[in-house]
């Protein structure tokens, strides 16, 4: 059956995470093995072939990032790859079930982008209030290193890998990835000006690859598996398995781990268990703080990046946070623009300012009409002319709690 | 630079290819907004007020982020773009305190204005600013930061970062209540050391001046003045604010060399001298032991009268003058002519001799021109920068934020002093060698090159005199200086010695910086002859971006000589001797040949010694003072109270001054006009900006009208502009140069003819020598006459900070540098304070073979073992009380980096 394919945790419950023993036993390394057998450039079509896109957030096709830092810049010394670990998106904790249960799979993901596009260095970016996540991928990179599948000349190639963990300390806007390279180079997290993209300009402005965990974890099932098997599962455009995180007052809520395209309700009420004793489904926030609410017409809605986005929706990071008859809603947006507020790094007026505007507004007693209608408005300036993601982000909640529960509100 | 065609709101431009966007759009009228945006930083993007449209890339774009490329299209204006612009502006207000007190340019206002949120009705977003608790840190001695003022643009932080390298500023907390820190807190307790580029840079009212704000309106400052910085020999071009007659204010030029409005805290904020209550105003003559003021008449007759008496009674030779690198080109011009033609020798002289007299008396030899061959924004992008014997941050910090901007892009630096300095930081690699071992060092170099196989052989070859004969010359002497001898001599490890030989010797480029700690040594010529020959066989000279640079102390030590203050050299470094020269002068200056004394005249210490035994009877002094700056104070004392006559003529009352028979109220550099030259041969103008106080006049009025009275005519001047046109006819270097010419920017000599753009480089076909090739001076080393004993047991070093300047008669007088520094110390390494009982903080005696001092112990491992540091700059704690008098052979200057003492607890 379809549902029962996994790849990013298909170790899970059959490996000790701290053996990297375990995990060759599970076929750990198969994928990298063949990956070298390929030209760097082949893996790179197999990737493209496979339809793998970037499980962080926005979906982006990882072969054109890889492609073109493979390419960039002939000159340049070094190129980088970098895990973006960083898992900052309220309601997302799939990164650190994938690094908590099988850390391998990261590494050995990162090593074969590293064969692909030419890097000989690794980074991975921790949030550091991931005690766990740090201890396990640490130890995991320090066995690969112990059995040769780190360093000089792996498996007697003449590819060569060094890996390094890398802390963050406690800013959500470091998750971005040119802010997340700010903070890799040892400064204070602002976000970078694109163009240059980290592709052509990233560590320490050499060509660089920042990918998510989860990304990672599926780049050996394709090479071990073949891209036509991974594109196979999913939709027309979005392809492979996707980690959905349900939270919220569900029976089960967790990390499950399905075809990209599942259907909500198939999510919540089959996987997830349903609703709790007295709680009635109301709707979802889809993607955390920088998502959009959805309510029960989206029920029958493939979770995948276009089907849901043509019904205005995100899929964003695959968070999934319930929202049921006794959420306060207008409490639930005071907690998101808050947030917003927080993470602001206040480099450019437009967040800055406007963050503190609609955390302000939201946190008005009475809300009329009026008020909701300017907060849009401002929401909507900010994601025009905002700085950076964080910025351009407040207008997806403030507009779709508004389409769905705009009474909620007033 | 290639130039490409651009549209912008339909109209086409031309515009240079890569240039900054937003930049080239306001330089061809079309005023976009911005406020984060500075032409001299990187851009930022945080502002959002720049916005534009670019076919072919969707949405907005910031224009500040772009550069020119062929064929763009921009929309700058249009309905949408104002929109949003005002709608960013108006964020902006509820953030910012807008409270204006006029005593500071706002860019925000205009904007305001323009988009028509000046009244607080229009305004759609309310404000919230007063919400936020402010964060006001006032203990900055020259600047009060206000966070409520704070538009978060960054200008400040990149400023202090990217144009001075000093990175002390940054935010503190995130979001909407970040405000700027320096250090980890407070401005007062940081490393900020009060260069003011955060204040030229701050586009609001969040950083603003502390000195004179009260008395500032910036809509209504009556006098701006552009002119060149008194102090140091970068020569920085400031804009002079002054009201009713007094420097309120001091602003850097930018666009301009030598400095692009960068200023250090002496040149921002040092000003207040000019000012002071205690300028000199009347002429004074010594009477029963007091000094009485007289009138003008009085006193230069009474001038005149005894230089004449003396010269009859002893003779022409019994006359000598010190000229001052603190007074312009002209002046020291006309001082030069005075003492050649009213007292008919060749015995003038000035602060040069203690300075970088080794320097250029080596330099002259080798090359046959005795100033830098670089200039200043070379310090940038040379390869490699190799700095000796010179705190380059500390003394010379304009031309320290072009190595430290040179350093950001992967210049290599090498350090070598004794002594610990903050380039040290910034440095790939230091070298501490003992106090006067650097002919050891520098000959164990040649031995790593030569050894390494690095010598450039096709350069000796081709430009070095006498050619691979006289390398081989410098060879036999140089392969005795082995690893092992270098070492035990200069106590420097042997791989690092080599490393730096290695890293300078391959470098592509490579400039060497060198200073007092080469110079002003017993040894100084031979320190300064190895280091050119080590430059020679590595052939580091002769092209762009290479070379040896010795960056002067004052802002005009190189123009004084330039234009004849020297016992040696008329104006335009042709010797004294040359006597088909002197008949060319003899002509334009109106006087017969014989009347030039042909002989070459006594040195400053020269000086000093024939006035201590009788030789010299008359000593006329301009802006110079010998008590603090020479060395051995008790033998200065003595010298002077032996003259017969002293004449001191300065603005203030110095030490010198108490021993003068007469002292002649002069006008500070602030109260005239002319030129100076600075460290890369530019010469710069200098404008009058306020009038002198009391009855002081120009230092040239005073000395012609001396001349006049003794019967003697060296010239009638209506202004100085005349006496610089002289000044062209006589030295052939400066011929092409004139008022004109420079009014924007100086113009470096050589500079030959009126079509002449002057000189960036020197030697990149000849060097200057008879035979246009430079020649090489194999030096042994040799030890130190005076050696540490039982009884001084300790070696002392000296040198300058960068709060103070040099006898700091100037700087002394500024209440925010006094704040900075002002108070004497003795560095003490931590294993010599153990051994002598000595504690951090502890009233310490310094005796030496001269005299004693007494001071304040700082234990410090800055120095090393054996060796301790002072500061030359107090004169309650005179360190050259301490210093000896022994000369140089060739340049005759005096060791004040060597004197053996003993310091004891008090």
């Amino acid at each position: 059956m379809m549902s029962e394919i996994k790849i990013s945790l298909r170790r899970v419950g059959k490996i000790n995470p701290l053996s990297i023993d375990d995990f060759i036993k599970e076929k750990g390394f198969e994928g990298f093995k063949k990956a070298i057998t390929l030209a760097p450039d082949e893996v790179i079509n197999w990737l493209e072939k496979s339809g793998l896109r970037g499980r962080g957030d926005a979906g982006f096709p990882t072969f054109i990032k890889q492609r073109s830092t493979a390419t960039s810049c002939y000159t340049c010394e070094a190129r980088y790859v970098v895990c973006n670990a960083d898992e900052g998106e309220p309601g997302t904790f799939k990164d650190r079930f994938v690094m908590e249960n099988d850390p391998f799979s990261v590494i050995e993901g990162m090593l074969i982008a590293g064969y692909a596009i030419g890097a000989n260095y690794g980074f991975v970016y921790i949030r550091g209030e991931y005690y766990d996540s740090i201890n396990k991928i640490k130890n995991a990179i320090q066995q690969a290193y112990e059995k040769g599948y780190l360093g000089k000349n792996i498996l007697g190639s003449v590819f060569s890998f060094d890996m390094n963990v890398y802390l963050g300390a406690g800013s959500y806007l470091c998750g971005e990835e040119l802010t997340l390279i700010e903070s890799l180079e040892g400064k204070r997290g602002y976000p970078r000006i694109k163009p240059p993209f980290p592709a052509e300009k990233g560590l320490w402005n050499m060509p660089t690859l920042v990918n998510n965990v989860e990304t990672f974890s599926h780049i050996p099932f394709i090479l071990e598996n073949g891209y036509e098997n991974y594109a196979s599962i999913g939709t027309a455009e979005s392809k492979g398995t996707k980690l959905y995180c349900v939270s919220g007052h569900v029976k089960n809520p967790g990390v499950y781990e399905l075809p990209m395209g599942t259907k909500l309700r198939e999510l919540l009420f089959n996987v997830a268990g349903g609703m709790k004793e007295g709680f009635e489904f109301k709707g979802a926030l889809l993607g955390g703080a920088a998502g959009t609410f959805v309510d029960e017409s989206i029920l029958d809605v493939p979770m995948a990046y276009e089907t849901l986005k043509k019904q205005g929706a995100t899929l964003g990071s695959g968070a999934v946070i319930v929202v049921d008859n006794k959420t306060n809603l207008k409490s639930m947006m005071q907690s998101i623009l808050s947030f917003f507020k927080h993470e602001s790094c206040g480099k450019c007026v437009p967040c800055r300012i406007g963050t503190t505007l609609l955390n302000e507004r939201i946190q008005e007693t009475k809300l009329s009409e009026e008020d909701l209608n300017w907060m849009l408005q401002q929401a909507e300036y900010m994601a025009k002319y905002s700085l950076c993601p964080l910025g351009q982000s407040p207008i997806l909640p403030l507009k779709s709690v508004l389409t769905y529960f705009k009474k909620e509100l007033v | 630079m290639k130039k490409v065609k651009i549209t912008i709101d339909n109209k086409e431009i031309e515009a240079i290819e890569g240039a900054n966007l937003l930049h080239t759009s306001r330089l061809n009228g079309f005023d976009i907004p911005g406020l984060c945006f500075h032409h001299r930083l990187t851009p930022t993007g945080a502002c959002r007020l720049c916005i534009v449209k670019v076919e072919g890339m969707p949405g907005v774009v910031m224009s500040c982020t772009l550069t020119v490329k062929e064929g763009m299209k921009i929309t700058a204006f249009d309905e949408e773009l104002e929109t949003a612009r005002r709608h960013t502006l108006s964020y902006l207000l509820a953030e910012h305190n807008e409270e204006y007190d006029g005593t500071y340019y706002d860019e925000m206002m205009p904007l305001i204005e323009r988009y028509g949120l000046a009244s607080k009705g229009n305004r759609p977003i309310p404000a919230f600013w007063h919400n936020i608790p402010p964060v006001i840190d006032d203990t900055s001695p020259v600047l009060t930061y206000d966070s409520s003022k704070c538009i978060k643009c960054f200008r400040c932080i990149k400023a202090c970062e990217e144009i001075q390298g000093k990175g002390v500023l940054s935010f503190a907390e995130r979001g909407i209540t970040k405000y700027i820190v320096a250090g980890y807190g407070k401005w007062g307790d940081s490393e900020c050391d009060g260069c003011g580029e955060c204040i030229q840079l701050c586009p609001t009212g969040a950083i603003v001046e502390k000195p004179n704000r009260e008395r500032i309106q910036v809509q209504q400052i009556e006098k701006k003045v552009v002119t060149t910085c008194p102090y140091c020999g970068v020569g920085c071009q400031i804009e002079v604010w002054a009201k009713n007659n007094e420097i309120v204010r001091v602003n850097g030029l930018e666009g301009v060399l030598p400095n692009d409005g960068r200023l250090c805290v002496k040149g921002r904020f040092g000003y207040q001298y000019a000012n002071s209550k205690k300028r000199l105003t009347h002429p004074m003559i010594k009477r029963n032991g007091t000094f009485e003021k007289v009138s003008w008449d009085e006193a230069l007759d009474y001038v005149a009268l005894k230089f004449n008496e003396i010269k009859q009674k002893y003779g022409n030779k019994a006359l000598a003058g010190y000229s001052s690198a603190k007074c312009s080109n002209e002046e020291n011009y006309l001082f030069q002519k005075f003492i050649r033609i009213a007292f008919g020798n060749n015995n003038i002289d000035y602060c040069t001799r203690l300075c970088h007299a080794s320097t250029v008396t080596a330099m002259i030899k080798a090359f046959g021109d005795g100033a830098g061959s670089n200039s200043i924004e070379d310090f940038e992008t040379t390869d490699c920068l190799f700095v000796i014997g010179n705190n380059i941050i500390e003394t010379h910090p304009i031309t320290a934020t072009y190595v430290k901007r040179g350093k950001a892009r992967g210049q290599k630096i090498i350090v070598i002093d004794p002594k610990w300095t903050p380039l040290v930081k910034y440095a790939d690699i230091y070298l501490q060698p003992r106090l006067a071992t650097d002919v050891a060092l520098l000959n164990g170099m040649m031995y790593h090159v030569i050894q390494e196989g690095l010598v450039n052989e096709s350069f000796i070859k081709e430009r070095v005199d006498g050619g691979m004969d006289t390398f081989a010359q410098l060879k036999e002497v140089v392969m005795k200086y082995t690893p092992d001898v270098v070492e035990k001599i200069t106590g420097v490890k042997t791989d690092i010695v080599k490393e730096a030989a290695i890293m300078y010797a391959k470098a592509p480029t490579a400039m060497i910086a060198t200073g007092m700690g080469m110079s002003q040594q017993t040894v100084g010529t031979n320190n300064v002859f190895a280091l050119i020959d080590l430059c020679l066989i590595t052939g580091q000279i002769g092209r762009d971006r290479c070379g040896i640079n010795p960056p002067r102390g004052q802002n005009n030590v190189q123009g004084a000589t330039d234009v004849g203050a020297s016992p040696v050299f008329y104006p335009g470094y042709i010797q004294v001797v040359n006597e088909e020269n002197r008949r060319r002068i003899a002509q334009l200056w109106n006087v017969p040949f014989e009347q030039l004394e042909p002989n070459p005249g006594l040195t400053t210490l020269e000086i000093m010694d024939a006035a201590h035994d009788g030789r010299i009877k008359a000593l006329y002094i301009m802006g110079e003072n010998p008590v603090i700056t020479d060395p051995n104070q008790l033998h200065t004392i003595e010298a002077l109270q032996n003259l017969e006559f002293l004449v001191v003529q300065d603005i203030f009352e110095t030490e010198t001054s108490a021993y003068a028979d007469v002292i002649l109220p002069a006008a500070s550099l602030f109260e005239k006009n002319g030129t100076v030259v600075n460290s890369d041969r530019r010469v710069l103008r200098l404008r009058k900006v306020i009038d002198s106080p009391g009855e002081a006049m120009p230092d040239w009025k005073i000395t012609n009208e001396i001349a006049q009275r003794m019967g003697v005519n060296i010239g009638q001047y209506s202004n100085e502009e005349a006496i610089f046109e002289e000044i062209r006819q006589a030295a052939p270097i400066l011929k092409g140069v004139s008022y004109r010419r420079i009014e924007n920017q100086g113009i470096q000599w050589p500079c030959y003819d009126e079509q002449h753009p002057g000189s960036s480089t020197l030697y990149k076909e000849k060097f200057n020598t008879e035979n246009g090739k430079a020649k090489l001076f194999p030096v042994e080393y040799t030890e130190q006459s005076e050696k540490p004993s039982s009884e001084y047991p300790l070696v002392m070093n000296s040198g300058r900070l960068l709060f103070q300047y040099h006898s700091a008669t100037l700087s002394r007088k500024s209440d925010v540098l006094n704040a900075y520094v002002n108070e004497s110390f003795i560095l003490i390494n931590p294993e010599d304070a153990t051994k002598y009982g000595i504690t951090h903080g502890q009233k310490v005696n310094v005796i030496s073979p001269r005299g004693n001092i007494i001071t304040t112990a700082h234990v410090s491992d800055e120095v090393l073992p054996g060796e301790t540091f002072m500061p030359w700059h107090f004169h309650e704690s005179a360190v050259n009380a301490l210093t000896r008098n022994e000369k140089d052979p060739l340049s005759k200057i005096a060791p004040f980096k060597y004197s053996v003492v003993r310091v004891e607890a008090i």
